[in-house]
C-alpha cells in the first residue's frame, strides 16, 4: 500500500495502527455508524415494536414541524437556553470575581460553589422537588415561618413560571462550573499587566472591566458551548423534576418528548427525527468550537 | 444559602414522621431517627450495588483504553491520528439521544438489552472519546527524547508504552477515574432506556422511580438521594481537586 507521499505504508504503522483499533471499531460502530442508523430510521414508517426499513423519505420532519407537540417544546427548549446560558455565565463570571477579590478561604468557597455541579441531575431535581413543592416544600414554609406567607407561589405548578423555576435550580447547578472555568482564565492572566494597569490607575471593578474581562473571550467560549449543549440536551433534570408538566407541556423540551415518543409510545421514526435534528443543532454549535481550537493549538 | 437544597436534604433524611409534620423543612430533626435511611437503602440496596458494579467496571476499561489511545495519538504519530482524533472529539459533545433508537436494536441483538454488561459496554465506548482526549493532553506534555531514547535503546512501541509511559500516568489515571466514576455514576439517560424495571437498573433510575409514589414520604425520598449521593461526596471530598482538573480539561483544551 502506497501513500502519495511514496512512504511505504510499513509493518510498523500497521503495529502502530492497532493499539487505537479497539477504540476505533468500538467509537466508530457507537457513534458514526449509530448516527447513520439513526438518520435511516427517521426517514422510515417505523412505528409500533417491530422495526421498519420502509423508506418513506423526509414526512417524519414535516409531520415534527405541524405537531404542536414538537413546537412547544422547541420554543421551551430555545426559551431554557436564551435564560440558561447567558444567567450561568454572568453568575459565574461574578462568583469568580469574587473569589478573586477575597483571598482568604477562596478553596473552600470554590468546592461549595462546585459541589451541586458533582452530584447526579437526578439527586439536585430531586432536591428542588422539595425546595418546590408548594405545600410542605422547603421554600414555601420557609416564607410561611418568616411571616411572608403571602408570597407564596406555586412554583413548578404553576404553568406560568414553571420554565423560570427550572431554569434557576439549574443556573444553581452549573453556576460554581462557571465560575471554576473563569477563575482558571482569571489566574492565568500574567500579574505584570494587572500591575501596568494598576499603575496606569485602574481599581477595583474598573480594572475587571479593562484589563480582565476582555481577557476571558477563550473560557467563556469553552464555557458557552458546554452550556449549550447541556441546554439542548436537558433530560434528566425536567424528567424528574415536573415530566414535562404542569398543565401538560409547560416545561416540556425536545429530548423529553423524543423519549416519550419513541420508548412509552413506540413511534421510533418520529423520535429519530428529533434525535437526528439534535444532533444537528449540536453539530452546529460544536464544529466552530472545535475548528477554532485545533487552530489556537497549532499557533 | 447556596448549600439550603442539601441542608433539608440532610435534615429531612434524619426525621421521623412526627418531625416531618411538625418541623419545617430547614429544621434540624427533633428526635433524629435513621429510619427513613435504612427504608431507603432497603429499596435502593439492589440498583446501588448495580450503578457500583457498572460504574468500576466501565471506569477502569475506559481509563485503560483512553490510556493506550491517548499514548498512540501523542507519540507514535501515524498517518490520520489527528482525524482519528477529530472523531473521538465530536464523540465527547454527542447528544446520545442521537445513537439511542439504534443503540437499543445494537444491544437487544447481542442480547445485552437489560444487563450489566450491556451497560458497561455502553458506558466504556462513550467514556473512550474523553478518556482519549484526557490523556491525550497529559501525554503531550512528556518530552519525545525520552521515547527516542528507549527506541535507540531498541525498545518497541509497546515496551516503550509499558515501561516508560505507564509509570509517568498515576496523576492522568486519578484525574480520568474521578471524572469517569463521577459521570457513570450520575447517568439517567442511559440507565433509564438500557435497563429500566430490570434487575440491572442503576440507582438513578431507582431513585427517579421513588419520585411519585405515595407510600414513600419526603423523608425517605430525600433519604434515598443521600445514599444516592453517597460515593459522590466520598469523591468529592477526598479527591475534590482531580475531579475539578478534569472538569478543566474537559472544558478548556476541547
Amino acid at each position: 500500500m502506497r501513500f502519495p507521499s511514496g512512504k511505504v505504508f510499513t509493518k510498523d504503522t500497521l503495529v502502530n495502527l492497532l493499539f487505537v483499533l479497539p477504540s476505533l471499531v468500538l467509537v466508530g460502530y457507537f457513534v458514526y455508524v449509530l448516527i447513520g442508523w439513526n438518520v435511516v430510521v427517521s426517514l422510515t414508517d417505523w412505528k409500533g415494536l417491530a422495526p421498519s426499513y420502509n423508506i418513506v423519505g423526509f414526512g417524519q420532519y414535516v409531520t415534527l414541524f405541524q405537531d404542536p407537540e414538537f413546537l412547544t417544546s422547541l420554543t421551551n427548549n430555545i426559551i431554557l437556553i436564551l435564560l440558561f446560558v447567558p444567567s450561568s455565565l454572568a453568575l459565574g463570571l461574578f462568583l469568580a470575581i469574587l473569589l478573586d477579590s477575597k483571598v482568604r478561604g477562596e478553596g473552600v468557597f470554590r468546592n461549595i460553589y462546585l459541589l451541586p455541579f458533582s452530584l447526579s441531575y437526578v439527586i439536585t431535581a430531586t432536591l428542588w422537588l422539595w425546595m418546590y413543592n408548594p405545600k410542605e416544600g422547603v421554600i414555601n414554609t420557609l416564607l410561611r415561618a418568616i411571616g411572608l406567607g403571602s408570597l407564596q407561589l406555586g412554583w413548578t405548578t404553576d404553568p406560568n413560571i414553571a420554565l423560570v423555576c427550572v431554569v434557576l435550580a439549574i443556573v444553581w447547578q452549573f453556576s460554581g462550573y462557571t465560575m471554576l472555568i473563569f477563575s482558571a482564565g482569571i489566574k492565568s492572566i500574567p500579574e505584570s499587566q494587572i500591575m501596568a494597569a494598576e499603575v496606569d490607575g485602574a481599581k477595583g471593578l474598573d480594572l475587571y472591566r479593562r484589563v480582565v474581562i476582555p481577557q476571558l473571550k477563550t473560557p467563556a467560549l469553552s464555557a458557552f458551548v458546554v452550556l449549550m449543549i447541556f441546554a439542548l440536551k436537558v433530560f434528566d433534570f425536567i424528567y424528574v423534576l415536573t415530566g414535562g408538566g404542569p398543565a401538560g407541556y409547560a416545561t416540556y423540551v425536545v429530548p423529553l418528548l423524543m423519549f416519550r415518543n419513541t420508548f412509552r409510545m413506540d413511534q421510533y421514526a418520529n423520535g429519530a427525527a428529533m434525535a437526528t435534528l439534535l444532533f444537528l443543532l449540536a453539530l452546529v454549535i460544536v464544529i466552530p468550537y472545535l475548528y477554532l481550537s485545533s487552530r489556537r493549538e497549532k499557533d | 444559602m447556596f448549600l439550603l437544597p442539601l441542608w433539608t436534604d440532610i435534615t429531612t433524611s434524619f426525621k421521623s414522621l412526627n418531625d416531618l409534620i411538625n418541623t419545617v423543612p430547614v429544621q434540624p430533626p427533633l428526635s433524629p431517627t435513621i429510619e427513613p435511611l435504612i427504608a431507603a437503602f432497603n429499596i435502593m440496596k439492589r440498583p446501588l450495588l448495580n450503578s457500583l458494579t457498572f460504574t468500576v467496571a466501565a471506569t477502569i476499561l475506559s481509563c485503560l483504553l483512553g490510556s493506550i489511545n491517548g499514548y498512540a495519538l501523542t507519540k507514535i504519530k501515524f498517518r490520520g491520528s489527528n482525524t482519528i482524533f477529530l472523531l473521538f472529539s465530536i464523540g465527547i459533545f454527542l447528544p446520545y439521544q442521537a445513537v439511542l433508537v439504534p443503540l437499543v436494536l445494537t444491544l437487544s441483538r447481542l442480547g445485552l438489552f437489560n444487563s450489566l454488561v450491556g451497560l458497561i459496554l455502553t458506558h466504556t465506548i462513550y467514556g473512550i472519546t474523553i478518556t482519549t482526549l484526557l490523556f491525550r493532553n497529559f501525554y503531550g506534555l512528556i518530552p519525545d527524547s525520552l521515547i527516542m531514547a528507549a527506541k535507540t535503546d531498541g525498545a518497541g512501541t509497546w515496551t516503550i508504552y509499558r515501561r516508560i509511559i505507564l509509570p509517568l500516568s498515576l496523576l492522568p489515571f486519578v484525574v480520568a477515574a474521578v471524572f469517569q466514576f463521577t459521570s457513570i455514576w450520575n447517568d439517567f439517560l442511559f440507565g433509564v432506556t438500557l435497563a429500566r424495571g430490570s434487575e440491572a437498573m442503576p440507582a438513578s433510575v431507582a431513585l427517579a422511580n421513588l419520585k411519585g409514589t405515595t407510600e414513600f414520604n419526603w423523608n425517605v425520598q430525600m433519604a434515598g438521594a443521600l445514599w444516592y449521593a453517597l460515593p459522590i461526596l466520598i469523591i468529592y471530598l477526598l479527591l475534590g481537586k482531580y475531579l475539578i482538573r478534569g472538569y478543566m480539561a474537559g472544558a478548556i483544551k476541547g
